[in-house]
C-alpha cells in the first residue's frame, strides 16, 4: 500500500517528468515501465480478464469433444493459441513472468526507501514540514527549554510512545513513532506472491500429480501419469485391501472409504482407511480416495456341499472360466439372470464330467434344496453375485507445498499490515520565543487512517499541555 | 409445511423487503423517522436470520445430520444476505449515516427472494464436503462477499454524488448523501475488510483442496472466478493510490469487482459446470 502522500509526490515528480521522459535513456524508461503501479494495474485487469475464458472454454478436453462444438477454422485457431489448456499456455506464463518482473522490480525500487524511514527517521521538525504536515500547532509557555522538553518527553511516553530527543542550537525535538513496519506490509504481499509462485515452480518440478486404479485385495507400486506426462514407479506400494461405500437411509452417498496398507520390502508398514477427505501419506507421497469402479466381470459365489449335507467348500466362478473339482469334473459358470422365471437370480452351470455329456442346469440364489433333487454326488447352491471393486486413488507428491503455505501467511500478514497498521509519527519542538518564552511546536502525521491520528494527536497535546501549565505553576521558572 | 427454521427465514426476508421500502421512502421523502425504523426491522431481522441459522443447525443434529448450515445454495443464499445485514448494520453505527440502507439491503432482499425459490430442505452432507476446512472456507468467503456488496452499494452512491458535485449542486436526494471524500472512504474501507478474508477464503479453499484432492489449485472455474474477483479488488487498491486513476476508476473497479463476486459466487454454479455445484 502507498500512501496519499507518495500519491501527491508522484504528482509532482511526474508533472516535472512528462518533457524529460522522451529524452531519457531507453533502459530507464523500460524501468520506470517495469515499477509503474499502471503496469500493475494493467497486468491485474488483463489476468483477470483472460481468465475469463479458461473458465468459458472447458479445459484439457480431448480433441474430439472440441470438434463437436467448433467449426474446423476456430478449432485451429484457438489450439493454435492454446485456448484448450491456456493457464499453461506460453502467452499466460508470459503475463504471469511479467506480473512478476513488476512486483519484483517494484520492490526493488521502493523497499531501499521505506527501509531508510524506518533505519533514519526525520528527527527535527523543521518549518516547512510543520506547514506540509495535516496535524500541526504552536502556542508559547514560560519555563526554560530542557526541563520543559522532560515535561513533554514523558507525557509522549506515557501517551504514545518513547520518544527521540534531538538537541541542536538550543533547540530540543522530541519525535515518537509507532506502526513503523506499516509500510513493509505491501512488501510481504508482494514476496509472499512470489514465494507462492515459487513453491508451485517447486511443486510442478519436482513432485507429480498422478493416479491408480486398485482391485480389491491387489497392490500397485506403479502409477499412471495424467495428460501423457511421466509413468511413476513408487518405492513402495499400496494395497487396496477393501473399498466400501456407506449410504444414508436416503441411498445418498455418506462416505466412501478405502482400507489400505503400504507395503515396502514384502512388509506392511502403515495402514489406513482413507475416506474422501482424510488422505494417506507415506514418505510424502499422497494418497486421496478419488473414485471407484467395479473390477472386470463379476464372480458367482457357488457353495458345494455333499448329497448328505457336508459342506465341502465354496467356489468363486468367473464367467465362462472353468473349475476343476477333483473326483466330480469340470465346473463353468455360464449365465446369469437378475429373476430367473419369476424365481429371483439364478446361475446357470455346465458341469463337463469325464467320459459324459456335458450337462446344463441353473442354480437358484438362497434354493439348496432344488439342487438336492437332482441326486448327484454334490449339490451346489449359489449364493449370490460378488461385484470386484476397485478404488481410484490421486497419488500426488508436492514438496513445494509448504513454501505455497508460506507464501500464503507472508501475503496474508502483509495485507492486514498494510490496511490496519498507521504509521504514526509525532513531533514537539521547543525553542526559545520572544520575551524569554518557550515557543512549543507540536505536528504529527499518519500513512493511513488519519482521523485515528487526530483523536491520537488531540489527546497527546492535551496531554503536554496540561502537564506544561501544571509544572509552570508549581515552579514557575 | 417447512420447518420453523425455514418460516424465520421467510420472516426475515419480509423484513428485509419491509426495510428496503423503508429505507428507500425515507430517502425521497428526507425522514429521519422512517430511516431509524429501517435500522430497526434491519436489527428485528438480524435477531431472527441469527436465530433461525441456530435453528436449522439444530434440527440438522435432530435428524441425525449435524452440519453447519452453509452446504448449499439456499443455505449460502441465507448465510450471505446475513453476513450483508450485519456488515451494513455495522457501518450504519459506525458511520451514522442511514442513506446507505437504500442501496445496501436491497441487495440482501433479493438474495433472500432467491432463496426463497430454492429447495430449502436439510440434506445431508455429500462425502466431499465432510471436513472441518468447510466451516473456515465457507464462513470467510462469505464476509468477503458480504463487505464487497456493501462496498459496490456504495460505489453507487459515489457516482451519484460525483455527478452532482461536478455540477455543483445539492439538490434532491443525492444532496443528503454524505460527500464523495466519505463515499469513497468506504467504499476502500468496506474494501480492505472483504479483501483479506477473500483472500482467507482463497487459501482455506486452496489449503482443503490440496487435503481432499491432492492439489491445492486446478484451475476449476470456481478457484478462477475467486482469482478474478482477487485480481480486480488488487487493481482497485492500486488505483486508488496511482494518478488518473482513482476516483471514479477506482469506483468502477468496486462494481465490476462486484459482478464479478457474483458470477463466482452464483454464476459458477449455474451456468458453468466444475467441482463447487452445491451437492445439487
Amino acid at each position: 500500500m502507498e500512501t496519499a502522500s507518495d500519491v501527491r509526490a508522484e504528482r509532482i515528480s511526474a508533472s516535472g517528468a512528462i518533457e524529460r521522459e522522451q529524452t531519457k535513456p531507453v533502459a530507464i524508461r523500460i524501468w520506470n515501465f517495469l515499477i509503474s503501479k499502471k503496469l500493475a494495474i494493467w497486468n491485474l485487469i488483463l489476468l483477470a480478464v483472460t481468465s475469463i475464458l479458461g473458465t468459458v472454454i472447458q479445459q484439457n478436453q480431448p480433441p474430439e469433444k472440441y470438434r463437436q462444438v467448433y467449426e474446423d477454422w476456430a478449432y485451429n485457431l484457438m489450439d493454435r493459441i492454446n485456448l484448450f489448456d491456456m493457464y499453461h499456455s506460453w502467452w499466460f506464463l508470459l503475463l504471469l513472468c511479467l506480473f512478476t518482473l513488476n512486483l519484483t522490480c517494484c520492490t526493488m525500487d521502493r523497499l531501499p526507501r521505506a527501509i531508510r524511514t524506518v533505519r533514519k527517521p526525520k528527527l527535527t521538525l523543521d518549518d516547512a514540514m510543520e506547514k506540509s504536515l495535516p496535524q500541526s500547532e504552536r502556542w508559547q509557555i514560560k519555563g526554560d527549554i530542557p526541563r520543559r522538553a522532560e515535561v513533554c518527553k514523558a507525557a509522549i511516553a506515557r501517551l504514545f510512545a518513547a520518544p527521540k530527543v534531538t538537541e541542536a542550537d538550543g533547540v530540543v525535538h522530541l519525535y515518537a513513532e509507532k506502526g513503523v513496519y506499516s509500510g513493509f506490509g505491501a512488501y510481504a504481499t508482494h514476496a509472499g506472491i512470489v514465494i507462492v509462485f515459487i513453491g508451485a515452480i517447486i511443486g510442478n518440478v519436482f513432485g507429480f500429480k498422478s493416479y491408480v486404479n486398485i482391485p480389491d485385495g491387489k497392490e500397485a507400486s506403479h502409477l499412471d501419469a495424467r495428460g501423457g506426462e511421466e509413468h511413476v514407479n513408487l518405492p513402495f506400494s499400496v494395497r487396496n485391501n477393501r473399498f466400501w461405500v456407506e449410504t444414508y437411509p436416503s441411498g445418498q452417498p455418506k462416505k466412501y472409504a478405502s482400507d489400505l496398507s503400504v507395503i515396502e520390502n514384502s512388509r506392511e508398514v502403515l495402514r489406513k482407511t482413507i475416506t474422501v477427505n482424510d488422505p494417506l501419506v507415506y514418505k510424502g507421497v499422497w494418497f486421496y480416495q478419488s473414485s471407484y469402479g467395479q473390477e472386470g466381470g463379476a464372480t458367482a459365489q457357488v457353495a458345494v456341499s455333499r448329497q448328505d449335507g457336508t459342506p465341502l467348500g465354496s467356489l468363486s466362478l468367473r464367467p465362462n472360466e472353468p473349475v476343476r473339482i477333483d473326483g466330480y469334473g469340470v465346473v463353468r459358470g455360464v449365465n446369469y439372470e437378475q429373476d430367473f422365471q419369476g424365481n429371483g437370480p439364478a446361475l446357470q452351470l455346465v458341469i463337463e464330467k469325464p467320459g459324459r455329456p456335458a450337462s446344463n442346469l441353473w442354480i437358484l440364489q438362497g434354493r439348496s434344496d432344488l439342487d438336492h433333487r437332482r441326486k448327484d454326488s454334490l449339490v451346489f447352491s449359489f449364493g449370490g453375485l460378488t461385484a470386484k471393486m476397485y478404488t481410484g486413488l490421486q497419488v500426488a507428491k508436492d514438496p513445494g507445498v509448504n513454501v505455497v503455505w508460506l507464501g500464503c501467511l507472508l501475503l496474508t500478514a502483509g495485507m492486514m499490515i498494510s490496511f490496519f497498521v498507521s504509521h504514526r509519527r509525532v513531533w514537539i519542538r521547543l525553542s526559545p520565543g520572544p520575551h524569554g518564552k518557550v515557543e512549543v511546536a507540536a505536528a504529527g502525521s499518519a500513512n493511513r487512517n488519519r482521523p485515528a491520528l487526530e483523536k491520537t494527536f488531540a489527546s497527546i497535546l492535551a496531554e503536554v499541555r496540561n502537564d506544561l501549565t501544571k509544572t509552570e505553576k508549581e515552579n514557575p521558572a | 409445511m417447512n420447518t420453523l427454521n425455514v418460516q424465520l427465514f421467510d420472516l426475515t426476508t419480509l423484513l428485509f423487503g419491509g426495510a428496503s421500502g423503508t429505507y428507500i421512502a425515507a430517502m425521497y421523502g428526507k425522514k429521519e423517522t422512517l430511516a431509524r425504523i429501517g435500522t430497526w426491522i434491519c436489527v428485528a431481522a438480524a435477531v431472527i436470520s441469527t436465530v433461525a441459522l441456530g435453528v436449522r443447525w439444530a434440527e440438522s443434529y435432530q435428524m441425525g445430520i449435524g452440519r453447519i448450515p452453509v452446504t448449499n445454495l439456499y443455505e449460502s443464499l441465507v448465510f450471505f444476505a446475513w453476513s450483508v445485514n450485519l456488515f451494513y448494520l455495522f457501518v450504519e453505527w459506525k458511520y451514522k449515516n442511514r442513506t446507505f440502507g437504500a442501496f445496501v439491503i436491497p441487495i440482501a432482499f433479493l438474495t433472500m427472494l432467491f432463496a426463497f425459490t430454492n429447495e430449502s430442505s436439510i440434506q445431508p452432507l455429500v462425502p466431499a464436503l465432510q471436513s472441518y476446512w468447510l466451516h473456515a472456507h465457507v464462513i470467510t468467503c462469505f464476509v468477503g462477499y458480504a463487505a464487497f456488496a456493501v462496498s459496490a452499494g456504495v460505489a453507487v452512491m459515489y457516482f451519484l454524488k460525483a455527478r452532482q458535485e461536478e455540477a455543483k449542486t445539492e439538490k434532491g436526494v443525492i444532496g443528503c448523501f454524505p460527500s464523495t471524500k466519505t463515499l469513497d472512504d468506504l467504499v476502500y474501507k468496506s474494501i480492505i475488510w472483504g479483501f483479506p478474508f477473500l483472500t482467507a477464503g482463497i487459501i482455506t479453499g486452496a489449503a482443503w483442496a490440496n487435503y481432499a484432492w491432492g492439489t491445492y489449485w486446478s484451475w476449476d472455474p470456481k478457484e478462477t472466478w475467486s482469482l478474478i474477483v482477487w485480481l480486480v479488488y488488487a487493481a482497485f487498491l492500486h488505483a486508488r493510490i496511482t494518478r488518473g486513476w482513482h476516483g471514479k476508476r477506482a469506483a468502477i473497479l468496486s462494481i465490476v469487482g462486484f459482478l464479478a463476486t457474483i458470477m463466482c459466487y452464483l454464476g459458477v454454479n449455474l451456468v458453468l459446470s466444475g467441482l463447487h455445484s452445491y451437492g445439487s
